[in-house]
């Protein structure tokens, strides 16, 4: 049994059609990166899975069970398994970065503070902002504050976990410093599904690589296969084009 | 025609004045707290309530801010009683001046509200915060931070605007002066002493907030 198996799925924004016929497996500690040219659908499915877009067809199912994502219980309990770090990072301006890791697993999750505290301390150091705790962050860099967004969908404890453009954002030189994180935890056996524009990242952590076009999956694979033998027409014509720049 | 000022024949009577600059504040202290109580609910439901209730509080608004405070309290005072309503000059100006507070200050919170993150709050939607508690632990502390200036701003217009209770017999700041005044007839010497009095106390509210402000908001975010 697949960890999380979606068939068919298609979304819409109004009348547009932004997603169809999406089929995707994924396995336990798989790391899938999405990858294609803007406006492909592959930050698309991440928000789909998360229930911020309601699919219009096709089925979710997760450890084998489908989910209703037009069940708010649903979405909630999908929510506690799977999480997401955005583009932007989002962090709460308000909080210091110690409480943007904490607030959820304490005040929504309710668990003890001082047993969760131990953990954030833990896994923020691990990321190298071990003496960041007491920050805001307002008073850190990109980088600093999208290791501090991922570290905060850690603390939730979730099996799968989305990663949409972290690094897009980034001033060049920072982008080494989140994706080092990410390496870390595709050793740590975390399934991960990686939204990104950093090729040469994904050939290396990807266990594989679908590329994406105009709503629709046109091509899966290792990624061996797909940056250096694509097969699609619509692969090779993308593909040329990043190796070339 | 000449005028001799004679401020030696008022300072007996300052502590009187004093006593009625703490009934002054007593009435801002409530109306505003009040009217912060209610602003705050207020602009939570026309920014996030169902449409029918948001039409209600936007009714309730538009009557607050479109007509004067003075008609407003007179309603309260002379109209309620009439419907078996009775209430003290003292009761009648505070829940006048929090209602009108309330009008003023859910205008003010709702532009606060409307300058939240829409990011922020989806970050909280995905990490499993319901609509409240992304209300409770992402909108309110950011809008408290943006909304600390304009909401102090309007501490010191309620705190001037209890000078209208004067006209209903209360003895607060001004009370005190019109008394005073018929008693001595020192107009000019009252009014200037009662004005810097005004002026004293809304110099320490600004000075007072703005270090509140400065303190609570960092340290406060290390609470929640």
């Amino acid at each position: 049994m697949h960890h999380l198996d979606i068939t068919g799925l298609e979304a819409r924004y109004g009348e547009h059609t932004v997603l169809s016929g999406i089929d995707l497996t994924v396995g336990r500690a798989d790391v899938i990166g999405l990858i294609g040219p803007s406006g492909s659908g592959k930050s698309t499915i991440l928000r789909v899975l998360m229930g911020l877009l309601p699919p219009v067809g096709g089925t979710v199912k997760l450890d084998g069970t489908a989910v209703n994502y037009a069940d708010a219980a649903q979405v909630r309990r999908l929510r506690e398994r799977i999480a997401i770090v955005f583009q932007q990072y989002n962090l709460f301006q308000n909080m210091s970065v110690l409480e943007n890791v904490c607030v959820a697993p304490v005040k929504i999750k309710k668990r003890p503070r001082r047993e969760v505290e131990e953990e954030a301390r833990a896994l923020l150091a691990k990321v190298g902002l071990g003496d960041k705790l007491k920050r805001y962050p307002d008073e850190l860099s990109g980088g600093q504050q999208q290791r501090v967004a991922i570290v905060r969908a850690l603390a939730l404890h979730p099996e799968i976990l989305l990663l949409d453009e972290v690094t897009a954002a980034l001033d060049p030189e920072l982008v080494s410093e989140v994706l080092d994180t990410i390496r870390l935890l595709a050793k740590e056996g975390m399934t991960m599904l990686i939204v990104s524009h950093e090729m040469a990242f994904i050939r290396e952590v990807a266990s594989r690589v679908v590329f994406m076009a105009g709503g629709r999956i046109v091509e899966t694979g290792a990624p061996a296969q797909i940056f250096d033998a694509p097969v699609e027409a619509r692969t090779q014509d993308f593909v040329s084009k990043i190796l070339r720049h | 025609m000449s005028y001799t000022l004679q401020f030696g024949q008022i300072w007996p009577f300052l502590p009187r004045l004093l006593e009625g600059a703490v009934v002054s504040l007593q009435i801002a202290v409530l109306a505003f707290c009040g009217g912060l109580l209610i602003g705050t609910v207020c602009a939570g439901v026309r920014s996030f309530g169902p449409r029918w209730l948001a039409r209600i509080v936007g009714l309730y608004v538009v009557f607050f801010t479109n007509t004067p405070q003075l008609v407003q309290i007179y309603f309260l005072y002379f109209a309620l009683p009439d419907m078996g309503i009775l209430l003290s000059s003292f009761m009648a100006v505070v829940i006048g001046m929090t209602l009108n507070a309330g009008a003023y200050l859910t205008e003010i919170q709702r532009a606060g509200f409307e300058s939240r993150r829409a990011s922020e709050m989806e970050a909280a939607e995905v990490m499993g915060f319901s609509r409240i508690q992304q209300i409770r632990y992402v909108i309110l502390p950011h809008v408290a931070r943006v909304l600390f200036p304009p909401l102090s701003n309007q501490f010191i217009i309620v705190t001037l605007g209890t000078s209208m209770a004067a006209v209903f017999g209360v003895e607060e700041l001004t009370g005190e002066a019109f008394n005073i005044n018929a008693q001595t007839f020192r107009s000019i010497e009252i009014f200037s002493v009662t004005a810097g009095i005004y002026v004293v106390l809304t110099l320490a509210a600004s000075v007072g907030l703005a270090l509140l402000g400065r303190a609570v908001f960092r340290a406060r975010t290390e609470l929640i």
